[in-house]
């Protein structure tokens, strides 16, 4: 009995010891002191109104940000996620106000965003294009595409229906149905990510590319379906943009991509890849979502948003950078300590 | 023990049939034929550049040979990515270890499994209490030791069913205990008819472990026999190049005087990767440091040169201190230093060969603007000195033969008119003939009086240009010798750590 017990509170205890070593919590403290310091200025900011506000409006953020996480974890980035976003928010835009049934048009936009990711997962993986290069020539083409598809014209008078979808409760919260499917789809993710044999190919291959290939895990094909998850999910970020706004132009999600990678790296994704959690993702995800409405309740003109977000990144990254050479430069110091062996001088028998 | 009889009664487990690699002009593997036993050990041992990585790399799937056959069971099979490796039951154990630093110890091994997880994690806590091995498994890899990095790189080749298993070596850095445990798994693995490849450097160890040995020299296996025809001498013998033809001559022999203050002095330096080390080097003397790779002579020379830290000790150069200075200062000093991989660390491969001779004296070239002609009358003087073989001055640096860019680099070292000049490997991967231009230009340095140091893996290089050896070996001086007791046997036994000729 008592030995169970002692079993039971060991599994407590390292439980415990692992969320305070994660690196999300530095993400969840920087979220609660935000929260914290802006409510001492201005007690309205901990409303439960703006609080729950506050969850829905990253709804879109958290989606891409999930996606782009895979892609970041392997090693990898992806700079098309906002032109993928606005590719889907206009052709479901488009096919909804033209009469279609919502799930068709929801279809057509991921069908879209899983071609865009196949294309970058190709070039990548396969063609090895280094990553930034090829999401940005993406970026482009995609981006060219929306005016051309558009005509340059603004997509409005969507049907009541479809702008509905995203406002629907619910019942008893003032939390989104959406906002809470994509907290599902996250945790999923990070199940997938985390207790399956493939999942776990992730991380190792953008931990160790050469160990991961030396164990046979399929290097290629992992990266290639982070892509393509990753356009999937920036499709599925595009219809619920839609969906939120109620009226799409050519450069709706101009700017997503910067938005989503800093709310990776604010939630304890390594840009180096084999670290990070999509848990934390969705975490960065809403702190990147309240900082704009952060800058009005305290005063500020909502015009710093863009700097605060690159500012921010900058410090992580350098942060992450400095301690990722600095642990380099030990480990090799130990291997080559741990060489200069004693020397049996006397010969050997 | 009936297995290290050589006529086998089975089949061999795996197979390969005149392989030949090359990397560019450099034939790595020259038709090698061998037969995995299973329950049978297989020590391979062989100098640096022997091929043994290459050859263990092409059973893994990772190299592909470029003519050559492999069986399974024999059975022909295209091994053509490490997954078909792994699939036919091959696993090798890197000799560097490749974890993934983020993960924990027991997701390291258990990846790539296709296995139920709790079963395998059984297996995994039944391998370790066999061993006898200290090892926390939720422990993430980054807070290894390289040690025990090394331990789980070794239980995941044990956790794998393989029918072969090579270690590459494996013990390294292991201490004696995790030796001994890691001995009685291979004698238990032995035991189930696994065939195992274990390749090392210490000659001990194939004495206590194996029961075939293979020796390989220059791309060919020179040596094929049991563990009871052989002994240290055998092996320390197989070990050498097959053709050494002792060339009279040898570098004149010029006295030193040694009495005479020395140009460079190092005293007790210990480093990473060394330990210890106090030698001299007079003007015009050319000493030599042997041993093999890892034995920490280039963190040596590179610590000395300022890019890495020195823990303890001085560097004396010329009488003044050069302890810790940065590269651009101990340059300025007087010392230069042409580096092991020129690829990585020695040329500019798009710039000209004008530019790269004169890369390391550009603050003579005028304070503003460059002169150029003073650099086309530099970089000519090394041309026709040097007998480089360019088609002028302004040619692409990547576009030369390997012997001839090393001429360029060596020429651009002593272009800053250095008191003292490190040559480290100066010169693998290059032909005969411009190995004996590159041979001549050192003679000439020395006969002007200019001190020398030269780092090879090659003992006939090192026996055919050095005044003076010091053998190093796992980060120590372990020998010295003088130009009249230097041969290619004490030196390549001192280089594995046998001392005074004690084998």
């Amino acid at each position: 009995m008592n030995v169970a017990n002692n079993g039971k509170q060991s599994k407590l205890k390292r439980t415990l010891n692992k969320l305070l070593h994660a690196r999300e919590l530095t993400s969840i403290i920087f979220l609660v002191l935000m929260f914290a310091v802006v409510g001492i200025i201005n007690s309205n900011f901990l409303s439960v109104s703006n609080l729950t506000l506050s969850l829905n409006s990253s709804v879109v953020y958290t989606i891409v940000a999930i996606g782009i996480a895979l892609v970041i974890i392997t090693g990898e980035i992806d700079v098309s996620v906002g032109a993928t976003l606005g590719m889907a928010a206009s052709i479901s835009a488009t096919m909804v106000r033209d009469g279609s049934p919502t799930w068709l048009a929801f279809s057509a936009a991921i069908l879209v965003g899983a071609l865009i990711g196949l294309i970058n997962g190709i070039g990548v993986s396969i063609l090895k294009v280094p990553s930034i290069i090829m999401t940005l020539g993406v970026n482009s083409i995609v981006r060219g595409l929306i005016y051309v598809y558009t005509d340059g014209k603004w997509v409005e008078n969507l049907p009541f229906d479809f702008k509905t979808i995203s406002q629907s409760k619910l019942p008893g919260t003032g939390i989104t149905l959406i906002y809470f499917s994509v907290i599902v789809i996250a945790i999923i993710v990070h199940l997938f990510l985390n207790r399956t044999q493939r999942g776990k190919y992730f991380a190792a291959v953008g931990d160790n590319e050469g160990g991961a290939t030396l164990l046979g895990i399929p290097v290629n094909a992992t990266r290639l379906s982070a892509y393509v998850i990753c356009g999937v999910f920036s499709a599925i970020g595009g219809v619920l943009y839609a969906s939120r706004v109620g009226f799409v132009t050519p450069i709706s999600g101009n700017g997503y991509e910067m938005k989503v990678i800093a709310a990776c790296v604010l939630g304890g994704v390594s840009m180096a890849g084999g670290v990070g959690t999509v848990i934390g993702a969705s975490i960065g995800s809403l702190i990147m979502a309240s900082i704009s409405r952060v800058l009005v309740f305290i005063g500020l003109s909502s015009d710093y948003d863009n700097t605060i977000t690159g500012c921010l990144l900058i410090i992580i990254v350098v942060f992450d950078a400095v301690m990722q050479r600095r642990n380099a430069v030990t480990a090799r110091h130990e291997r080559l300590r741990a060489r200069t062996g004693n020397v049996n001088l006397g010969g050997i028998k | 023990m009936v297995i290290s009889n050589p006529a086998h009664s089975e089949k061999p487990t795996v197979s390969a049939r005149s392989i030949h690699k090359s990397f560019g002009s450099n034939e790595v593997l020259k038709g090698i034929d061998i037969d995995l036993y299973p329950g049978e050990v297989l020590a391979l041992v062989g100098g640096n550049g022997a091929g043994k990585s290459t050859l263990m790399k092409i059973l893994m799937g990772i190299y592909q040979a470029d003519s050559g056959r492999l069986f399974v069971d024999g059975v022909e099979t295209k091994i053509n990515k490490p997954s078909i490796a792994l699939a036919n039951g091959i696993y090798l154990v890197p000799q560097e270890p490749m974890l993934f630093p983020n993960m924990s110890v027991e997701e390291n091994i258990i990846i790539g499994f296709n296995e139920n997880k709790a079963e395998l994690r059984n297996r995994l806590k039944d391998t370790i209490q066999t061993l006898g091995w200290e090892l926390d498994l939720k422990r993430k890899a980054l807070t290894l030791s390289i040690a025990e990095q090394q331990l789980v790189e070794i239980l995941r080749g044990l956790m794998r069913k393989s029918k072969l298993l090579i270690f590459d070596e494996p013990t390294s850095s292991l201490t004696f205990n995790e030796v001994e445990a890691l001995f009685t798994m291979i004698n238990l693995l032995r035991q189930q008819g696994l065939s195992i490849i274990y390749i090392t450097h210490r000659l001990n160890e194939v004495f206590q472990i194996a029961d075939r040995v293979v020796i390989m020299s220059d791309g060919l296996i020179t040596l094929n026999a049991p563990v009871e025809e052989v002994n240290h001498e055998i092996l320390v013998r197989g070990l050498l190049p097959t053709n050494i033809e002792y060339q009279e001559n040898k570098i004149c022999s010029i006295d030193i005087n040694r009495e005479c203050k020395p140009i460079f002095e190092v005293n007790q330096l210990t480093g990473y990767g060394f330990s210890n080390i106090s030698f001299k080097v007079y003007p015009g003397e050319i000493l030599g440091i042997a041993g093999i790779v890892g034995a920490g002579r280039t963190e040596l020379v590179t610590s000395i040169f300022g890019k890495d830290d020195i823990i303890n000790g001085k560097v004396i150069l010329d009488g003044e201190d050069i302890t810790g200075l940065s590269t651009h200062e101990v340059m300025s000093k007087g010392l230069s230093y042409v580096p092991e991989d020129r690829f990585l660390n020695g040329m500019f491969r798009i710039s000209s060969v004008a530019e790269n001779t004169t890369a390391s004296s550009v603050d003579s070239l005028g304070h503003i603007a460059l002169n150029k002609k003073r650099e086309k009358e530099i970089t000519n003087y090394f041309i026709d000195t040097f007998r480089t073989r360019v088609t002028g001055c302004e040619q692409e640096m990547g576009s030369l033969s390997g012997g001839n860019q090393q001429k360029v680099v060596i020429g651009r070292s002593i272009a800053t008119k250095p008191k003292l000049l490190i040559l480290d490997e100066p010169t693998r991967g290059i032909d005969a003939a411009a190995r004996a231009d590159v041979y001549a230009i050192i003679n000439k340095l020395r006969q002007d009086g200019m001190a020398i140091l030269i780092i090879s893996s090659d003992m006939e290089e090192i026996v055919e240009l050095s005044d003076r050896v010091l053998t190093m070996y796992s980060g120590q001086i372990v020998a010295e010798f003088n130009r009249e007791d230097v041969n290619h046997d004490s030196l390549m036994a001192a280089a594995f750590g046998i001392v005074g000729g004690k084998v």
